[in-house]
């Protein structure tokens, strides 16, 4: 089964349960043999497996929004903060990464997730969550800039300062 | 690099850029004038390299993390076991599913594999580039090499014992060259060393770069030339309005770049590698292993 791992590692990080994620990729696998009529050969079979688990998780998702905390993706005051300097430390662990990971809101999880991990162009994504190249774009930058805000927060909590990281970086430069 | 050039409105405007730089998604001119501001500008290099720092720390996070051997299994019986919710009768349900998921692998696997080659093209490209950037960056856009050649001590002294002896390579192997300037670079925003020679000759600028694999790799297979009696693949693309060969040397990468035509370029390529391959593989023998960090604590 062509990319599992890539599947499975995705899903387990936007729903957090292996069952769930084990779920969702059943349906994914299930869900392309059905419709492999409709893949062009020659085309990325990988994009084409996201594009249908992601349609699949974003249906789900959609039943259950009422129950799940929703963030308002567009509203400025949660995103204005002024971006931390953010070093990634030592004794900043790949688990504690992935828990800031998670702190993350799942709609720009899921963009940081197949931009920087599954290195997806911006128009793949766009064409797998099925949202415009500018969207893309923004929750992006806004993705990333949340997640240097969890990791400057995981920093501090282990006594190191990032800003003065910074400086004594600058001054050994 | 300096504060001196701090502009608030400049800055504001480059770190607008800087996601789309970091996602290789900005169109050349865009990209090389960030890289010019980053150039001059510490506070927004220190940001960028803040940003690559986490997108690695995050893709390490999450590779590292282990996928249990039971998921493709679980999975595969979970399909097996799904209940049809066609049209199809019960009695022809199970065959129609055995047959289709042979269909699907069989035909996945083709897609895999397509999708393999297409990804191993990717990645020659991604390797061939480090090679264009620093030629475009160092050579063409910062003219970093004098009008008359710098001489064979001073370009020696600026690259220290390890990659001095090559010097002499490139200046036997590339017939018609002058060899101008020789160099330890970086790219602004990035840690990555490269070992620069910068020749002039036939009209043009043509760059034999140098730089640590660092675990990265060229696939070993659909080789687009064998040099050296079949024993160094050397690879060629055409990125960014140059042409460049790239191979695979010990611990490094070794690049020529240009904007000559394809087999001129090639041919300069295919005389120098095995000269240039024999002389690292030299030089990694004799040099003491803790010399081997020299380009490192370059630059």
């Amino acid at each position: 089964m062509p990319h599992l791992t890539d599947l499975f590692r995705t899903a387990r990080l936007l729903l957090r349960d292996r069952h769930e994620a084990e779920d969702l990729i059943q349906d994914t696998y299930l869900e392309a043999w059905k419709s492999f009529h409709r893949f062009e050969l020659g085309t990325n079979c990988r994009a084409w497996l996201f594009k249908i688990m992601f349609h699949r998780l974003h249906h789900a998702r959609r039943r259950l929004a009422k129950a799940s905390r929703v963030i308002a993706i567009d509203d400025p005051d949660v995103h204005e903060e002024p971006a931390a300097e953010t070093v990634v430390a030592q004794e900043i662990s790949d688990e504690d990464v992935l828990n800031a990971l998670e702190k993350v809101a799942v709609e720009f999880r899921e963009i940081v997730l197949l931009a920087d991990v599954e290195e997806f162009s911006y128009k793949e994504i766009a064409e797998t969550l099925r949202i415009p190249l500018g969207t893309v774009m923004s929750r992006l930058s806004r993705g990333r800039k949340l997640l240097r805000q969890e990791l400057a927060a995981v920093a501090r909590s282990y006594g190191i300062d990032p800003c003065a990281k910074r400086a004594d970086a600058a001054e050994t430069a | 690099m300096s504060n001196l050039s701090f502009d608030s409105t400049r800055c504001e405007l480059m770190r607008q850029y800087l996601d789309s730089y970091l996602s290789n998604e900005l169109l050349v001119e865009t990209a090389s004038e960030v890289v010019r501001h980053l150039e001059s500008c510490e506070s927004c290099s220190r940001d960028l390299e803040s940003r690559m720092r986490v997108r690695d720390a995050l893709q390490r996070a999450v590779v590292n993390r282990p996928v249990p051997e039971s998921v493709r299994a679980d999975v595969l019986r979970s399909l097996r076991e799904s209940q049809p919710r066609s049209f199809m009768r019960p009695s022809t349900t199970r065959w129609a599913i055995g047959l289709a998921s042979i269909a699907f692998i069989l035909l996945s696997l083709f897609a895999a594999n397509w999708t393999s080659l297409r990804r191993r093209e990717q990645l020659v490209a991604s390797i061939l580039k480090l090679g264009v950037s620093d030629h475009i960056v160092c050579a063409i856009k910062g003219h970093s090499y004098p009008e008359v050649a710098n001489s064979p001590d001073q370009i020696r002294n600026k690259l220290g014992v390890r990659y001095g002896v090559l010097l002499q390579v490139v200046q036997e192997r590339l017939p018609g060259f002058e060899v101008l300037e020789g160099h330890i670079c970086s790219i602004p925003g990035s840690d990555r060393k490269y070992v620069h020679f910068i020749t002039h000759g036939r009209g043009t600028i043509l760059s034999v770069i140098l730089t640590e694999r660092n675990g990265a790799a060229l696939p070993t297979d659909k080789l687009l030339l064998r040099a050296d009696s079949g024993s160094l693949g050397i690879y060629r693309d055409h990125l960014s309005g140059m042409e460049i060969a790239g191979f695979e040397s010990g611990q490094y990468f070794a690049f020529v770049v240009s904007d000559l035509n394809q087999k001129e370029l090639l041919q300069l390529a295919l005389g120098l590698a095995p000269a240039l391959n024999e002389t690292l593989h030299t030089t990694a023998r004799l040099l003491p292993p803790n010399a081997t960090t020299q380009l490192a604590k370059h630059g």
